[in-house]
């Protein structure tokens, strides 16, 4: 494990704020063995748990919440400069701080997803929605990383994108549906096991290669802006 | 000993001699400060950004609706299902408008100097939450009041056909009311607890987006009271279970049912009022302690 990854872990895990990203995950499995327990179908509690809860607002605002937090808030105080001097290439600050925000954000949906989906349908179901999270994982700290370097308030951006684009517009405009991860981890997640509780709006190639596509694409966008970057003071 | 050499030079200050503007004025300032700070005005262009794209949206929406309506002849939307309708809108307004108040002043620890004033502490969590639900209102009344505009203009009956609009317009107004206090109280206690906007953001919008598919939950277990009772697991549809109670058949027409929420309509205008008072109850207590760490 390299230095950066180490201090990044430490700047996630180091205050008490981590905590906050705990009731979420908790809520999930909690209604998922609530819903089970009093003996609700499946198809009734699935979708708001499974889709509504899990995919549609616990991945992306933990992805979020992390994904920023890993490099947006060393540029919010300043101290991103003792990185930046270091004489390290720029895919070494990158790419760790990916992996811990994919790690962190991975295991904190993933796991309460893989239980909620084996209390629903199956085990089947369980492993199928933990690797698709983990994919959409991948895909949004990535975007939100490079968010974080391309703007001075990632958070309201990531917001829009999350909201607006994949809530608002996503539910009218179904076209908008192609450039949306939410809809990639659904599709991802219901060709690893079909059910009918999960209904993908993209096909099953344009999913996985959309998914490649924006990691790679925001993990080298990232590394670029942070070749050029300048570290300038709040100003509005 | 020798003789003391010092002098006391008289360099010219003054007493200020002027009126002394006291509690209301502070409070009035921090109130009109609020608000402005809420939309970015007197800010630079980039805190402007996000609140204009809400007020866009909002706005343009509410246009779209109107010209539907002029050349159609029927509503779309009710008022108050606008309000409904725009509630992801609201919320993301909340996350933008709720640190921008209360997140900066913790962290750039100037809270101490608003307190040297003449200005007790209940006053300034109170003027930044009054601010926040102005501005909230004005957000969800001014399209209302544009989709009014259209409507009077259009109708074919005259004063009789305006004032009957005025009549679905008020109740509307407030029930916008309604949902901007929910709101601010809610996004502003949660904001409150940090310093880091960015932080402050995703909690906001966590807290409301969680509750959301807790109802839709709720609302499939097998219990009607239950499904009944559903509606106030989430701050909008606790807003919507208290407007159908209230102003029920001034919000929705008959053939369009409000929230199903059966006969509990009191119990949701009592868990309105708990949860408003509670979360008011929480941010005084936060800011009784907050300065003096």
């Amino acid at each position: 494990m390299s230095t950066v990854s180490w201090l990044t872990l430490r700047g996630l895990f180091g205050r008490r704020r981590f905590l906050l990203l705990l009731p979420l995950p908790v809520v999930l499995v909690g209604l998922a063995v609530l819903s089970r327990w009093l003996g609700v179908t499946p198809r009734d509690w699935g979708p708001p748990v499974l889709v509504g809860l899990g995919l549609a607002v616990v991945l992306p605002v933990v992805a979020l919440i992390v994904g920023t937090g890993v490099l947006g808030a060393e540029i919010d105080d300043g101290t991103v400069v003792h990185i930046l001097t270091k004489p390290l290439p720029r895919w070494q600050i990158v790419l760790p701080k990916l992996a811990v925000a994919t790690a962190v954000t991975g295991v904190t949906v993933a796991v309460p997803l893989c239980a909620a989906g084996l209390l629903a349908d199956s085990a089947r179901l369980g492993l199928a929605l933990a690797a698709a999270s983990a994919v959409g994982a991948l895909a949004y700290s990535a975007l939100f990383l490079a968010l974080s370097l391309l703007t001075r308030r990632p958070v309201l951006l990531g917001l829009v994108y999350v909201l607006i684009w994949e809530g608002l517009l996503g539910s009218v405009v179904s076209g908008t549906r192609v450039l949306s991860i939410q809809q990639y981890v659904i599709t991802l997640a219901d060709r690893i096991a079909p059910t009918d509780l999960l209904l993908g709006d993209v096909s099953v190639p344009v999913a996985a290669s959309m998914s490649a596509l924006i990691s790679v694409g925001f993990t080298v966008l990232a590394i670029d802006r942070l070749r050029s970057f300048s570290v300038a003071g709040e100003t509005s | 000993m020798p003789e003391p050499t010092g002098v006391i030079h008289d360099i010219g200050y003054q007493r200020y001699t002027g009126p002394r503007l006291g509690r209301r004025a502070v409070f009035g300032a921090l109130y009109l400060h609020g608000l402005r700070t809420a939309f970015g005005l007197g800010r630079s262009a980039k805190a402007k950004i996000f609140p204009w794209l809400v007020v866009g949206i909002v706005t343009a929406v509410a246009a779209a609706l109107t010209a539907i309506r002029a050349q159609i002849g029927e509503a779309v939307m009710t008022y108050a299902q606008f309000a409904d309708n725009m509630s992801w809108l609201v919320i993301f307004f909340v996350a933008v408008a709720a640190p921008e108040l209360v997140s900066r002043d913790l962290r750039s620890g100037v809270l101490p100097l608003y307190f040297s004033r003449p200005l007790p502490r209940a006053d300034y969590p109170l003027a930044k939450l009054l601010a926040l639900a102005t501005a909230l209102w004005l957000l969800l009344g001014g399209p209302q009041f544009v989709m009014f505009l259209g409507a009077a203009f259009s109708t074919g009956d005259g004063m009789s056909g305006v004032a009957e609009e005025l009549l679905d317009l008020l109740p509307s107004l407030l029930y916008a009311g309604l949902w901007a206090v929910v709101f601010a109280s809610v996004g502003l206690l949660v904001a409150s607890l940090t310093g880091k906007r960015a932080f402050a953001a995703g909690g906001i919008v966590a807290v409301f987006l969680m509750t959301t598919p807790i109802v839709g939950t709720l609302s499939v277990m097998p219990s009607r009271t239950v499904n009944e009772l559903a509606f106030l697991a989430s701050p909008s549809t606790l807003v919507g279970g208290v407007g159908s109670w209230a102003l029920g058949d001034l919000l929705v027409s008959e053939d369009q049912r409000g929230v199903p929420i059966g006969g509990f309509g009191p119990v949701y205008a009592v868990v309105a009022v708990l949860l408003v008072s509670g979360c008011v109850a929480l941010l005084l207590r936060r800011y009784r302690k907050v300065a003096a760490r």
